[in-house]
């Protein structure tokens, strides 16, 4: 029963959203519309349950003092900092999501700069992984990096400076040979996805069921 | 000191003095700003040439599907089309296809209406024109009209007014945004009743003329995400949505195959995109100055030319130093 019901969903809940794809009928629309209505509301239940087992988790740290458990505390003051600053206290005493609340401000001074340079870091990264290990030591690697100096110097205005066949090869790259490749990989990622989806659909592969009802 | 132990010092060199290096030519030039002249591709070209032909009859959707992480490359896309959009008078709707995107979105139009920006549009709120609504005065034209004959007056350096619920509406972050896009396929409304500062949508002008995606003419996803490919798969493939992609850098390789086989109208990738865009507002005389995207572009070139550099000494390292005939080399690579 663990097993069926849920092979059951998947199955016709599959084949009916395939079918409904390609009938362009007034009550095809209604099953999607359906569909587009309740989809989000059992997504919601995915979000109480994942903000419930973080929650657990860094409670537990906490209260056992386990290794770097400070930490903990910068998971759970903002996970419940910020909602409780947009949707409960009032907008008299800065609350709300609005421009100038506190939510806001802790969005707009603490997460977008956070964010932000957690990301220019990568320069620092790349840059230092570039000296250490872009090396061109066989036919392909060098054509590699070539490659990727072409491309590099093309991006930047100073490539026009340095000359026009760096922009317009680097272009080309990007154009042709990036694009045969890119499109190759997307069309095995589509077809392996499309078999992964059958195969899901028709109960032939059944991991995602965690090994309930066994 | 032997060759072969200055190669190997080099290689061994304290990552802190590559870190000061990168440093050093991401602060330098965005002080100094050569304003290096940059060419414009077919790529940002299809989508300035595709929004320029709108009118205000027409509307475009802005999707800021990115977090802060990627504002640098993706804020300067939406802000450019949006100055764009205002220019033209063409309704546009704010989505975002993730939480932090609806934080990106008000920040950008907040930048737009600035009056510290250059050529800034002032922001009329919903609320303070309802009498005009119920007036039945909703064409921009007469509603601009009306808005200053009762004593309101542009100010200086002002490019002109936007009305909120008129010529844009942020409708901001819904989960599960690729059902989002399928459900407003059908219908905005069911998807959005409400815009980010509760105003019911339903009142308001922009969705009267526009009530599903598709009557919306574009729609350009500023991404940092997998916002793109749904775009495609929900909207494009589905009803035929033009879709053009703001995205960073390292994603612009992904998407040249949309590109060739005609799915997108175009693509901006990473601050070149953004610059490229600002460059044609520019020239076409939609903006008087080019934005943060094209200042940043100095400091691109700063950067792309040490890490070439980086590259270069590296590997004449490596091989002078015959460190390519040993499988492992000493010290603490």
């Amino acid at each position: 029963m663990k097993r069926t019901v849920p092979l059951m969903i998947v199955m016709v809940g599959g084949i009916l959203m395939m079918v409904q794809y390609f009938i362009p009928h007034q009550y095809s629309q209604v099953i999607l519309d359906n569909y587009v209505e309740w989809a989000p509301i059992v997504g919601a239940f995915a979000l109480i349950l994942g903000v419930g087992s973080l929650t657990r988790l860094h409670t537990h740290k906490i209260r056992r003092k386990a290794k770097n458990w400070q930490y903990s505390w910068a998971v759970l003051i903002p996970l419940f900092g910020m909602p409780f600053f947009a949707l409960i206290v009032p907008q008299s005493l800065g609350g709300g999501s609005e421009v100038h609340g506190v939510h806001d401000f802790l969005f707009m001074h603490i997460q977008v700069p956070i964010q932000s340079t957690m990301f220019s870091l990568l320069a620092f990264y790349i840059a230092s992984a570039a000296f250490r290990a872009f090396r061109a030591k066989s036919a392909l690697a060098t054509i590699l990096l070539l490659a990727a100096v072409i491309v590099m110097l093309g991006q930047v205005p100073i490539g026009d400076v340095l000359g026009k066949w760096l922009p317009n090869t680097g272009l080309w790259i990007l154009r042709y040979p990036n694009l045969a490749a890119k499109r190759a990989i997307m069309l095995g990622v589509g077809f392996g996805m499309l078999a992964t989806n059958l195969k899901i659909i028709f109960g032939v592969e059944r991991n995602w069921l965690g090994g309930a009802g066994k | 000191m032997s060759a072969v132990n200055i190669w190997e010092k080099m290689l061994n060199v304290d990552r802190r003095w590559i870190f000061l290096g990168i440093g050093i030519v991401s602060i330098v030039p965005f002080l100094i700003g050569f304003g290096m002249p940059i060419t414009t591709t077919i790529e940002v070209e299809g989508i300035f040439d595709y929004v320029d032909e709108l009118g205000p009859d027409d509307a475009i959707f802005i999707g800021f599907d990115f977090a802060p992480g990627t504002q640098a490359e993706n804020m300067p896309m939406a802000v450019a089309v949006m100055r764009h959009a205002f220019h033209n008078r063409i309704p546009v709707f704010m989505t975002a296809y993730v939480p932090l995107g609806k934080g990106m979105a008000v920040a950008a139009l907040d930048y737009v209406t600035n009056p510290k920006t250059d050529g800034y549009y002032e922001r009329v709120l919903f609320e303070d024109w309802a009498d005009y609504r119920e007036a039945g005065i909703t064409n921009k034209e007469e509603l601009t009209a009306a808005w200053e004959s009762d004593g309101n007056v542009l100010s200086e350096g002002a490019a002109g007014w936007v009305f909120e619920g008129r010529d844009y509406v942020l409708l901001g972050y819904l989960p599960l945004f690729h059902l989002v896009i399928l459900g407003m396929t059908g219908s905005i409304e069911t998807q959005f009743p409400v815009d980010y500062h509760n105003n019911p949508i339903g009142g308001m002008p922009i969705l009267m003329e526009h009530k599903s995606l598709r009557e919306v003419d574009l729609a350009l996803t500023t991404s940092g995400s997998a916002a793109c490919t749904a775009w495609i798969t929900y909207a494009r493939e589905k009803i035929g949505l033009p879709i053009a992609f703001g995205v960073t850098g390292v994603m612009a390789t992904d998407y040249f195959p949309y590109i060739q086989s005609g799915q997108i109208v175009g693509q901006m990738g990473g601050l070149r995109g953004a610059a490229e865009y600002e460059v044609l507002l520019k020239e076409n005389g939609i903006t008087r100055t080019t934005g943060k995207a094209f200042r940043g572009m100095d400091v691109q070139s700063a950067a792309h030319i040490f890490i070439i550099l980086l590259i270069i000494m590296g590997n004449i390292a490596f091989f002078a130093g015959g460190f390519h005939k040993k499988t492992r080399l000493k010290g603490r690579r």
